[in-house]
């Protein structure tokens, strides 16, 4: 990521780059990959604790980028978030494929839940938000909720995982992510 | 704001944050294209949320990286922007009800809350979602296993007055499609058959157009409607 641009040349050359994908020209690619290619590539890696899982996430996500160019719509949000939604959608694919995830051996297996557990820390989480108006409103949550909230988004983890890592049944956490989604919507706005 | 509205609106945010199912994911992006709102509340919540993103240490890409995307991206149909997927039979414009059924169809996939309060429905074995040639879905099976299956459709399909719509699944190579039942049109229906093996995770379902009362051979024969593989929901 190049630190010294200003978040709207930022938002603006990713929305270009996208129009460029779109029109079919590769430096499109390129210029997302220069942007938040490092960031992007810690996201995926911080949500699949292995290197060569994160490159493949990634990989594909820039495919997806590619292909979906043209259904982007700048009324509907940020390239930005837009990109990175594709991203984890991709590292999540690769985490619920169970042929995907079964050449691992037990070991690395067992490594990488044991990673993705440790992701999002129940004291100190706040270094998960960083300096934003979304860590003051996780802090007004319940604490339940939020660590819930932080494991399926950080870690993607699913509600059949959060419900058996934290003793909690599937439905109180269902309703638990949900109170705390609407609690957090209603802060935000 | 209806119970559907609010369930909708919930699945929006499960959505964001990576909680659906896939069959769940792929519905919802479907509707997501005929409902602006939506689409808007999704980015808009996507784009509070993603400090949780940029908090993530950045891991440097290896040097041969963006030629290696480079070398995987397939030809793009240049200088024609991709028009969002339409509903198949209806390549001028959906009708109004076409995001309502999928709505409609995404509540009903979703165990748990529904309508008044909590409800645990039924979980099916399996859910398979039927997309056409263009990836839009057209209709959901739900599999309960013991010959018993529901259809719905979460598209406009127009099943002439000499044709009948025919559900099909593959339980196994050896056995070759199996008729699960007909239908004169395209309307939520439960079916029954016998003697069907019990549904697993990437069995092939589809719905096809047939000559009035089913396909004559016991072998699919028509243009497919849809087809999906199954996800396992237990």
């Amino acid at each position: 990521m190049r630190e010294q641009d200003t978040a709207a040349v930022r938002a603006d050359r990713l929305r270009d780059a996208l129009v460029g994908c779109a029109a079919g020209r590769q430096t499109g690619i390129d210029a997302i990959l220069d942007s938040e290619g490092g960031q992007l590539l810690g996201v995926a890696r911080r949500m699949l604790g292995r290197h060569d899982l994160a490159e493949e996430a990634l990989q594909d996500a820039m495919v997806q980028v590619w292909r979906k160019a043209a259904q982007f719509d700048a009324q509907t949000g940020s390239a930005r978030g837009w990109i990175y939604a594709i991203l984890r959608n991709r590292c999540l694919n690769i985490l619920r494929d169970s042929r995907r995830l079964s050449v691992l051996s037990p070991t690395d297996l067992a490594t990488l839940q044991e990673h993705r557990q440790q992701v999002v820390p129940t004291e100190g989480w706040e270094i998960l938000a960083g300096q934003s108006r979304l860590r003051d409103c996780l802090h007004g949550l319940d604490g339940q909720s939020r660590h819930a909230i932080l494991l399926a988004h950080v870690a993607g983890f699913s509600h059949a995982e959060i419900s058996t890592r934290q003793d909690v049944p599937l439905g109180t956490i269902k309703s638990l992510i949900r109170r705390g989604l609407l609690a957090l919507k209603e802060c935000l706005s | 704001m209806t119970d559907d509205a609010q369930t909708i609106s919930a699945l929006a945010d499960e959505y964001v944050l990576g909680l659906l199912s896939p069959s769940e994911d792929m519905l919802f992006e479907a509707l997501l294209t005929h409902d602006p709102a939506l689409a808007r509340q999704i980015g808009s919540l996507r784009d509070r949320m993603l400090p949780l993103d940029l908090s993530a240490t950045p891991a440097p890409l290896p040097s041969d990286f963006p030629a290696r995307v480079r070398g995987s991206l397939p030809t793009q149909d240049q200088g024609s922007p991709v028009a969002p997927p339409k509903p198949a039979n209806r390549p001028d414009a959906p009708k109004s009800w076409v995001p309502h059924l999928i709505a409609a169809s995404l509540v009903g996939a979703v165990v748990g809350f529904s309508g008044a309060g909590l409800r645990q429905a039924p979980t099916p074995t399996v859910v398979a979602v039927l997309v056409d040639a263009n990836g839009v879905p057209q209709a959901v099976i739900d599999d309960y296993g013991n010959d018993t299956a529901n259809v719905r459709f979460v598209a406009d399909i127009a099943v002439p007055p000499d044709r009948t719509l025919q559900v099909w699944t593959l339980p196994s190579p050896e056995m070759g499609p199996t008729s699960l039942g007909t239908l004169d049109r395209a309307a939520a229906t439960e079916l029954h058959f016998s003697d069907l093996p019990d549904p697993g995770a990437q069995q092939l379902y589809e719905v096809t157009l047939e000559p009035l009362g089913g396909s004559p051979t016991g072998r699919p024969t028509g243009p497919i409607i849809g087809k999906g593989f199954a996800a396992s929901q237990i």
